[in-house]
């Protein structure tokens, strides 16, 4: 996978406080890419002690939303609000799984409980694709639409701060980032492309 | 049937244009059908490779659909997303054999085939045919005709959704010979796929038997002009076309699409055996139809043919019997009516041809012609004949004296009287003139002889003619088949030889003799030899003297021609003095004998010799009109008296046309000639002509003078002759004195010169002046009393 090279404009950091760092992201053109999830890795996880709940829901066959970002754990429901039937399933390696098909929302929720991409599709109708990217951190934001985004509160510490759109098939490596005494300066990461359209 | 009759040039012209016109249809029917197959063809290949390019397609889009079915599946998509190797090595596996590919790949997002069907998940490689990827990017699916581990597959490609895509599945599908036989099944040319790799072709499949297709690949043309080729001989001609379907490096893989011409041709060759069939059909027919026309009209025109044969062989009698109401009809009769009128013409013709008209007795012609056919028949049963050619003897005297129409009754009544002598079997003709001829079909000498005896005698007697008795005669000479000549111009030219003998001798008949034709080719060959005689000074003239007997003395003699032959020595005149007569030579020898004689007399006269020389004139010397001048010119030129030359002629000499003859002896005796009676006695000329004649002397006839002295009757006539002689004033001359009793009776009777060789044989010129001066032998003479020896004899 190729990375971009990454220009860290680290401002002063204070280990003793959460910080707030400022990141934009920009494509091979350096033109910024709008809804790119922003998010930094700690070195060391926090671990999983509760069980964060999410929903896809689908609707006039579409996932909605089509890209959704979650913690590790997040046990997530797909509600079908269509009158017709969807059989919801994955084949990521972050997270397998098959709904057969259904309406109305399963009894049980999905666990994504592996960090990773997980390309979500519909077994009855090709056309239904979402992305879930799953991430070790509580630690994730998205780009405003002027490619801009702020992860807050990030406390001391060493992380990856990685950025990623759905037009990427893995995620990056990453670069180092270091939350100290003094505040982060601002950062600017790349991703491969725009994401990839709602409605493709 | 010959080639130049008109009935096989009928026939032939009816056929050969028959035969032309067959030809030229089937050559046109099969120029235009033969095009029309080949654009039959060419249109079916056209039709054919659309529908194949059509059927490709489809198939292409069945295998597209299968395979994107295939790759749609599931179980297949999530054993490929999620499976290990083996997993999904079996279910490409598994999912290739339910739309039965001949190979399934996977081949990932970055062209790696990641798992097959062939090697199984080996190493990853990339994917050979990479543009067949692309084009399923951009289209969603692609296939393509490649090479795969040397196998040659319609591959389709087709993405694996997972449901982003996350690779391609390429199916493999053989091109097999049931590809090949559906697509001919549905295009209905034959359908071969074939490869080229550097011009060499390989066979994939093939509808064609696999002779042909070993044949095919050998004569495909490499690729380049294989495109266009539109016609291959294989050996038979093929019509095709070829699809490319694909190319994998420099390999290309191609459909041929073809088919025989024959194939196309095959209803138009069941057209051209039934046409050969009718035109064969249609030929005999016509070959039997031009042959009955043709006989239809030839066969009239045969026995046209026959009938225009027949006349032309003469034989008018077979009448043409053709009805028709057509122009042959006509024709036949038209020839009908000339073959008629022919034959009564010819009727006519010949009766003027073969008949005398005043006798009406057959001519020579028709004598002749009876004559050959009588002498084929006695060849044929050994038999012989006898010819008879008769003369009348004194007819031309009758003729001129008493007219032509005396003579034509004469030669009526000679016509009867034939007539009445024959029996059936003989035949009689008037050859022409007073000359007769008589067919005796025996040779047999007593009916022969008696035959021409009683001839004789029927003719002898006198005939009548308005009260007035007519006196002839005839001479017959008789040639007998086979003695005397193999045909009739033989026999007839030997009769006529005898006639003359018999003529000549006045023997009445003569049988012909071998002999008289051996002398009459001696004189032939004569004739040369007498001209030349003339010229080369061969004949003398020898002097018999003739004597006074009432004084004993010499005062004239006889000129006697003798021919000093070369080879034969000296020839008497009788040797050929007959042949220079019949010949007419006998003019030029007269002309000779009488200028040596007058010549000679001229001489002697100069000599002061008076010698009377009597020279011998013949009954044609007579008829030479210029003779008087002739004489009177020699006279002149020798200075000769008239009076010293005497001419002697026959008395037969001018009863053959007295008339004439008398008008000749008037002018020779009016130059002053004298003339004289030859052979007196033998003839039949009567005295009141005699009297009319202009002659001084008689001549007695030897025979009469050299037998007297024995028979009493000689005796009477030569006494008769002389006193006659005298009665009439003329001169009374006897020859043939050979005895010296002779000599005296002659001398008592009173006959006035004597000849002989009693007195002298005729001797040289130049001995004759000795024998008159010293020889005496007339003196000699003994000096009988007549009228002792009148008395001897009486």
């Amino acid at each position: 996978m190729r990375i971009g090279s990454v220009l860290l404009l680290i401002a002063a950091a204070d280990l003793a406080r959460p910080a707030d760092l400022r990141v934009t992201v920009v494509d091979h053109a350096d033109q910024p890419v709008a809804d790119a999830v922003v998010y930094a890795v700690p070195s060391n996880p926090p671990p999983h002690n509760e069980v964060h709940k999410a929903s896809i829901d689908q609707v006039h066959r579409q996932f909605v939303p089509r890209v959704s970002v979650v913690q590790a754990a997040t046990a997530i429901t797909f509600p079908n609000s269509d009158n017709i039937r969807h059989s919801v399933y994955s084949f990521s390696h972050a997270k397998t799984f098959t709904l057969k098909l259904y309406s109305g929302t399963p009894a049980n929720p999905v666990l994504f409980d592996q960090p990773g991409i997980v390309v979500l599709g519909c077994n009855i109708h090709d056309a239904m694709v979402a992305w879930v990217l799953v991430v070790d951190t509580p630690y994730f934001t998205r780009t405003a639409a002027d490619g801009t985004a702020t992860l807050a509160g990030l406390p001391g510490g060493d992380y990856q701060l990685r950025a990623w759109n759905n037009s990427m098939a893995d995620e990056q490596a990453g670069e180092a980032l270091h939350i100290g005494a003094e505040a982060p300066g601002l950062r600017q990461l790349h991703v491969d492309g725009q994401q990839l359209a709602a409605h493709p | 049937m010959r080639l130049n009759t008109l009935r096989s040039k009928m026939v032939v012209f009816l056929v050969a244009l028959l035969g032309v016109v067959q030809i030229g249809v089937f050559t046109l029917v099969n120029s235009s059908t033969t095009r029309a197959a080949r654009i039959k063809i060419d249109d079916e290949l056209e039709v054919g490779e659309k529908v194949f390019a059509s059927e490709l397609k489809e198939n292409d889009e069945r295998l597209a659909q299968a395979a994107s079915v295939l790759a749609s599946d599931f179980a297949f998509r999530e054993a490929i997303a999620t499976g290990d190797s083996a997993t999904m090595d079996s279910a490409l596996e598994n999912h290739g054999a339910r739309v039965k590919a001949a190979a399934v790949l996977f081949v990932n997002l970055q062209g790696m085939v990641v798992d097959d069907t062939i090697r199984g998940a080996a190493e990853p490689r990339r994917f050979e045919l990479g543009a067949l990827i692309d084009r399923a990017k951009s289209a969603g699916q692609a296939t393509a005709i490649g090479l795969i581990d040397d196998r040659v597959l319609q591959l389709v490609a087709v993405p694996v959704q997972a449901p982003l895509t996350i690779g391609w599945i390429v199916v493999g599908f053989p091109v097999d010979q049931m590809l090949a036989t559906n697509l001919r099944n549905l295009t209905g040319l034959q359908v071969s796929f074939v490869t080229e790799q550097e011009g060499r072709w390989t066979l994939l499949a093939s509808t064609l038997t696999p002779e042909l297709s070993r044949v095919l690949l050998s004569t495909l043309p490499p690729f380049a002009q294989a495109m266009s080729t539109r016609v291959l001989a294989m050996p038979e001609q093929h019509q095709l076309r070829v699809v490319p379907l694909g190319e994998s490096g420099a390999r290309h893989f191609v459909a041929v699409l073809q088919r025989p011409i024959n194939d196309a041709m095959g209803s138009f060759r069941n057209l051209s055996a039934k046409m050969i069939a009718l035109g064969l059909f249609s030929l005999l027919l016509s070959i039997g139809g031009s042959i009955v026309i043709a006989v239809g009209i030839t066969r009239p025109l045969d026995a046209l043919l026959q009938a225009v044969r027949r006349i032309r062989r003469g034989d008018y009698s077979v009448p043409i019997e053709i009805h028709r109401g057509d122009e042959i009809g006509i024709l036949a009769q038209g020839l009908d009516h000339m073959r008629a009128g022919i034959a009564e013409r010819e009727q006519r013709i010949l009766k003027l041809a073969y008949e005398d008209s005043l006798t009406r007795l057959p001519n020579r012609s028709q004598f002749g012609e009876r004559l050959q056919r009588e002498i084929l028949q006695a060849a044929d049963r050994h038999g012989s004949l006898a010819v008879f050619v008769m003369d009348l003897d004194r007819f031309k005297y009758v003729n001129d004296n008493l007219g032509h129409s005396v003579g034509d009754h004469l030669l009526i009544e000679v016509a009867v009287r034939l007539r009445n002598l024959l029996r059936d079997g003989d035949g009689v003709a008037r050859l022409g003139g007073d000359e007769f001829a008589v067919l005796v079909p025996t040779a047999e000498e007593q009916r022969v002889t008696e035959l021409a005896k009683s001839i004789i005698e029927a003719l002898e007697r006198p005939f009548d003619y308005e009260g007035q008795p007519l006196d002839v005669g005839a001479s017959i000479g008789i040639a007998l088949y086979p003695a005397h000549g193999a045909d009739a111009q033989a026999l007839l030219r030997n009769a006529d030889i005898a006639m003359y003998v018999a003529k000549r001798t006045r023997s009445g008949f003569t049988v012909y003799d071998p002999h008289y034709d051996t002398s009459q080719q001696e004189h032939l060959s004569l004739i040369g030899e007498l001209r030349r005689a003339v010229e080369r000074n061969e004949l003398r003239l020898f002097y018999q003297p003739k004597v006074t007997l009432n004084s004993i003395g010499v005062h004239s003699a006889e000129a006697l021609i003798r021919w000093v032959h070369p080879v034969r020595g000296m020839m008497p005149p009788n040797l050929f003095i007959p042949f220079a007569e019949h010949t007419g030579y006998i003019k030029v020898l007269t002309r000779w004998v009488l200028s040596e004689a007058i010549r000679q007399c001229g001489a002697w006269l100069q000599q002061g010799m008076h010698v009377e020389i009597s020279v011998n004139l013949s009954a044609r010397d007579l008829s030479a009109r210029d003779l008087p001048e002739l004489i009177s010119g020699l006279l002149a030129e020798h200075r000769v008296p008239a009076e010293m030359i005497c001419l002697e002629i026959t008395e037969s000499g001018f009863m053959e046309d007295p008339a004439f003859a008398q008008r000749v002896l008037d002018r020779l005796s009016a130059i002053g000639l004298r003339l004289s009676i030859d052979d007196y006695g033998t003839g039949y000329s009567s005295l009141s002509y005699i009297m009319k004649l202009p002659v001084n002397e008689l001549k007695i006839d030897r025979a009469f003078v050299s037998n007297m002295s024995e028979d009493a009757d000689m005796m009477t006539i030569v006494r008769s002759t002389i006193e006659l002689g005298h009665n009439l004033g003329l001169r009374v001359v006897a020859e043939g004195i050979e005895d010296s009793k002779a000599f005296a009776l002659l001398r008592g009777l009173g006959c006035d010169v004597a000849q002989g060789y009693y007195i002298s044989p005729p001797m040289a010129a130049e001995a004759l002046p000795g024998w008159l001066n010293g020889s005496v032998n007339v003196r000699r003479l003994p000096e009988i009393p007549a009228d002792d020896v009148l008395a001897a004899v009486s």
